[in-house]
């Protein structure tokens, strides 16, 4: 039956006219403001400033159409204070100890109060959010939050947020979509942010866009690491791009592992499953998290909040390594090391109802069904903790730039980001950030262009420049190498030695890089370009990740030692981390303090040590 | 169990090709690889320049679907070892232009979804817009499987009506405007009834059925398309009697099931 | 300026014959022939009727030509296959719940049979009133 669905198929190659190469660029556009990433964060953002200003132009830029974006894949939930018993400052004291006390508490403050008003926005936009049977919002429970206020649509919730909001957005004329646009790289003149430079991926044809604000909303940069639970298209690219600029990147050694993964693929299995009630086993049938001070063993089918399977990632992630050291995981002949989530006393009903899609997932790609065997998992790297430097208005330090999102540091996660925040993170301040770029676009004026198109052209050509049939290095295995070299020295427990080997290999990496190989000269779909414009943003992001990893000598949240500092010190390191970008080597390394309101840094304690909600 | 298995890709480079061919690669097997995992083996080991869109790798981004042997699947939930030891012949999504290699133009498909007014409607401003609405299990279950569309395009392949005809709204596109009828939030219906009706709307359809039977989120458009066409019937009727839409009220179809 | 030259295929006029799917359905549309052959068989009968006693008796007579006989055969294999494969499709056509949860599509198929063999059983026993 093949072969079908074509006109006349040829069985070799046609005339092998070899494409004209590079095409000059072609339309400059102005608008006011230029969004780059059409996820969560992008599209909160252009519905805000759509919603202040229905007379702006908003170009949303987008290098995958917007429902490709990997807020899709997001499955637990959203959190926000809705319960009755529920406070503030437990949402509040949750994410500020989930964050090992790193956070900006003024930001967690502004969040914390700003959650509940976003979920309900999107209930009004139409998002199906799951249900108690008197037709109010269902919560769960989710890891290292005293209560269940995790707002829910299945184990779905990123799919059907991003839906909504991706919706809703066609509504507004002033929102121009540029979809499978990428985004090469900033406009910068005269001090402050002028547009941006993207190429269309289906024309080839690279495209000037001119805009008085400019707001990255470009997602983490999970694929630095080789097993992750992100999507192909997760690859630092606004990191990058604003890093490049000179804008610091803030605490990026934090690199979330999520304790969860589906062996082989790094398929995420949403922490829900273990709000819902699941139970995480080591070869021994023995639920080992209690020897991880997450203890007392919960009974099964009650989880107890910010209790054993309940706890924190960064400590369940660490328990998994314990273990593995002890010979206690299970060993799979294709997979490795696995553990064991078992949600089988659930029953097939609940399952069904709350977590339909982790059992499509199970079977598909692990061949278990979790109705009848426990779902073997590990830590898959997950998020980027660290980002783009912003305040509390999602500004950066570069005037006329906003950064938002997974892309973006508000200082809301710290040290380690509690599940279910980023979601509602991703509204927060997406608003913020599309209502601030609004105002500026009121007040800013679009300057005449003829600089800025010799500064296009240029980038432009340094981006066809990678172009380069007769380099050396594979960029596949370059990708892969970088990966390793993370896993390696950049994972769960590090060591100066370990992370030293890690910065040295990328240094040698990004070298090899500048003779890549990349043979299509052709304009339309170049994937194969694309795909080495993007190692070089993986390369630059890891470079920040390691040094900002050497730097911080005290352990804390998602970044564990094993030499000399194994405790954290706040001391000296009750601080921040900042990357700058240099041209010849590794990034300067600052610091910048911490913002403490009301919670002075205090011991943190899961299990029965931490009982109710957070130390306060 | 690992030893090869043979892919054949048709090919379409739009600057040096005047038309599609097949071309065919010898991979490494392996039992748990994917169709998707195949494309980037031939990708990453033999031809660079192979062209197709991916992302999440778990069926959930809409972004891998193609022919796999003629059935329109996704790449990242197609499994090889279904094929093994059989060869296995991948091209890009029927009905749509081919832009390059696997990768076809769904702007004409996007901009169907887009035309359904795919948002709430209300009559009028939400009183209390600062607190959810309530809303039972049961007037959700009315309208969540319509609603785990992620636009992949596989029903639009699998529609020879589309194929012949591609005015016609389309499977993915007629269960969106479906969802939202169906939401009990919404207030729209008299609104989309003038797309429905359309002899390129909910009529279009000859209940051909392949749409459901290749959806990859059990969306069951060719029921959405259907059971509007009940809609649709019972507006014409109204009409005939003198019932304007703006009076119809609650979908015809949900009375029957409470 | 764009580099895009899109590929457009042409739908061959045999699109039906590369999928077993197609091929049913076209099998499907195909029974409305036969079914609407008989409904014309069964309007010549009444013009019969109306034509008088002979014109009636010719009728009944040609209907049981073996060529007639055939037809028959074949218009109620063609009818009762239109009449599976709509029922198979009716599930979709009506989404009835019980509260919270779908009434199965199996029990929606079963009730259109027991309908379906109501209706026959009817029409058989009005028939064999008639003798
Ligand atoms: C599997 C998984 C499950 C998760 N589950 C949860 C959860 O349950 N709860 C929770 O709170 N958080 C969860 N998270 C985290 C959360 O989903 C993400 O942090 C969040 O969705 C990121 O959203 P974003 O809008 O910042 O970026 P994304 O959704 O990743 O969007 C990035 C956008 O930027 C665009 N882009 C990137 N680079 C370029 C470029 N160069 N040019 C043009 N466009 C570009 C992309 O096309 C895309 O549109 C999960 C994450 C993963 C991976
Ligand atoms: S209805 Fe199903 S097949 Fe069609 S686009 Fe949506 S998910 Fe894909
Ligand atoms: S890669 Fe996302 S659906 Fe297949």
């Amino acid at each position: 039956m093949a072969g079908q669905e074509g006109g006349a198929l040829d069985s070799a190659s046609g005339t092998d006219r070899p494409p004209s190469g590079s095409l000059s660029f072609v339309d400059s556009i102005k608008t006011d403001i230029a969004i780059v990433g059409a996820g969560g964060a992008g599209l909160r953002a252009a519905l805000a400033a759509a919603e202040a200003r229905p007379d702006l132009g908003i170009a949303l830029i987008s290098k995958v159409v917007p429902m490709r974006s990997h807020t899709v894949a997001a499955e637990g939930g959203a959190a926000g204070v809705v319960q009755a018993h529920d406070r503030l400052e437990d949402h509040f004291n949750d994410t500020v100890s989930g964050g090992d006390w790193l956070c900006e508490q003024d930001v967690v403050e502004f969040f914390v109060r700003r959650a509940a008003a976003e979920l309900t926005q999107l209930e009004h936009w139409g998002c199906p959010w799951s249900r108690q049977a008197d037709g109010r919002v269902a919560v769960r429970a989710f890891g290292g939050m005293g209560t269940e206020r995790t707002w829910y649509a299945a184990d779905k919730t990123g799919f059907h947020l991003l839906t909504t909001l991706f919706q809703t957005a066609l509504r507004h004329p002033g929102i121009r979509r540029f979809d499978e646009h990428f985004c090469l790289d900033l406009l910068v003149a005269d001090g402050r942010v002028q547009g941006v430079v993207a190429l269309d991926l289906a024309a080839g044809a690279i495209r000037l866009i001119q805009a008085k604000a400019v707001i990255l909303a470009t997602g983490g940069a999970g694929r630095v690491y080789r097993f992750n639970t992100n999507g192909g298209i997760v690859t630092g690219d606004g990191l990058a791009l604003a890093y490049r600029h000179r804008v610091p990147l803030r605490d990026m050694e934090f690199v979330q592992y999520h304790p969860t993964g589906l062996p082989g693929t790094g398929v995420l299995v949403t922490e829900g499953c273990r709000g819902e009630g699941g139970i995480l086993l080591n070869r021994d049938g023995y639920r080992y998290l209690q020897d991880y001070g997450l203890g007392p063993e919960t009974p099964i089918g009650q989880p107890r909040n910010r209790t054993m399977e309940l706890g924190p990632r960064d400590r369940l992630s660490q328990a998994f390594w314990f273990e593995q050291q002890k010979g206690r995981t299970l060993r799979h002949p294709v997979w490795g090391d696995v553990v064991q989530l078992d949600l089988r006393h659930l029953g097939e009903a609940r399952i069904d109802e709350r977590l339909p899609f982790v059992r499509e997932l199970a079977r598909a790609y692990a061949n278990v069904d979790p109705v009848h065997e426990p779902i073997p998992v590990r830590p898959a790297v997950h998020y980027t903790m660290g980002g783009i430097e912003t305040d509390c208005r999602a500004a950066t330090r570069l005037p006329g730039l906003f950064a938002v999102g997974e892309c973006a540091s508000t200082g809301l996660h710290g040290a380690n980001r509690l599940g279910s925040n980023s979601l509602t993170e991703l509204l927060v301040f997406g608003r913020v950030a599309g209502e601030e770029a609004a105002q500026i676009a009121a007040t800013t004026s679009l300057d005449a262009s003829p600089a800025l198109r010799r500064e296009a052209d240029a980038i432009a050509a340094r981006a066809r420049s990678l172009i380069n049939p007769d380099g050396q290095e594979s960029v596949p295995a370059l990708r892969d190498a970088l990966g390793e070299a993370m896993e390696a020295g950049l994972g769960i427990f590090r060591t100066e030695e370990g992370m030293q080997q890690t910065a040295d290999q990328i240094a040698s990496l990004k070298r090899r890089y500048r003779a890549a190989r990349v043979t299509d000269r052709s304009n339309v779909f170049n994937t194969e370009w694309l795909q080495a414009l993007e190692l070089g943003f993986l390369l630059d992001v890891a470079e920040a990740m390691v040094h900002s990893a050497l730097a911080r000598r005290e352990s804390r949240g998602a970044h564990h030692r094993l030499d000399a500092y194994r405790s954290r010190d706040d001391e000296r390191f009750l601080k921040h981390t900042l990357s700058r970008f240099r041209d010849d080597g590794p990034p300067e390394i600052g610091h910048a303090p911490v913002t403490i309101t009301t919670s002075p840094p205090a011991q943190r304690s899961y299990g029965g040590d931490g009982r109710g909600s957070g130390e306060r | 169990m690992n030893g090869t298995i043979v892919i054949e890709v048709q090919r379409y480079r739009p600057e040096q090709d005047p038309h599609p061919w097949w071309q065919a690669f010898e991979l490494d097997y392996r039992p748990e690889m994917s169709v998707l995992d195949a494309l980037h083996q031939i990708r990453d080991r033999h031809d660079s320049g192979l062209a197709y869109r991916w992302s999440c790798r778990m069926a959930i981004c809409g972004s891998c679907g193609l022919m796999v042997d003629g059935v329109p699947r996704l790449g990242c939930k197609t499994f090889l070892r279904d094929y093994y030891p059989d060869r296995i012949r991948l091209g890009p999504l029927a009905h749509f232009p081919i832009e390059r290699d696997l990768i076809v133009d769904l702007r004409d498909f996007l901009d169907k979804l887009a035309a359904v007014k795919p948002y709430l409607i209300r009559a009028a401003q939400d009183e209390r817009p600062s607190e959810p609405r309530r809303q039972t299990p049961a007037q959700l279950a009315r309208f969540l499987p319509f609603a785990q569309c992620i636009s992949c395009g596989l029903c639009y392949a699998a529609c020879p009506e589309y194929g012949l005809n591609n005015r016609f709204f389309g499977p993915a596109a007629l269960a969106l405007l479906h969802r939202y009828n169906r939401d009990s939030r919404d207030q729209g219906r008299a609104e989309r009834l003038p797309t429905m009706n359309a002899e390129d709307g909910v009529w279009g359809c000859t209940f051909v059925g392949y749409c459901s039977q290749v959806c990859p989120k059990g969306v069951d458009p060719a029921a959405a398309i259907n059971q509007g066409k009940i809609v649709s019937v019972i507006d014409y009727v109204r009409h005939l009697v003198g019932l304007s839409p703006a009076t119809l009220g609650q979908d015809a179809t949900q009375e029957g099931e409470r | 300026m764009s580099a895009r030259r899109p590929y457009i295929r042409p739908m061959p006029r045999t699109w039906w014959l590369r999928n077993p799917v197609f091929r049913r359905y076209m099998l499907r549309e195909a029974t409305a022939l036969f079914v609407g052959g008989y409904g014309l068989v069964l309007l010549w009968g009444l013009s019969a009727l109306r034509q008088g006693e002979g014109a009636w008796l010719a009728y009944l007579a040609g209907l049981s030509h073996p060529l007639a006989l055939a037809f028959h055969t074949l218009a109620l294999a063609m009818a009762l296959y239109h009449t599976v494969t709509w029922f198979a499709l009716t599930p979709k056509l009506m989404p009835s719940r019980i509260g919270n949860r779908p009434i199965p599509a199996r029990w929606v198929k079963a009730a259109h049979y027991g309908l379906f063999a109501l209706c026959s059983l009817v029409i058989l026993l009005l028939a064999a009133g008639v003798h």
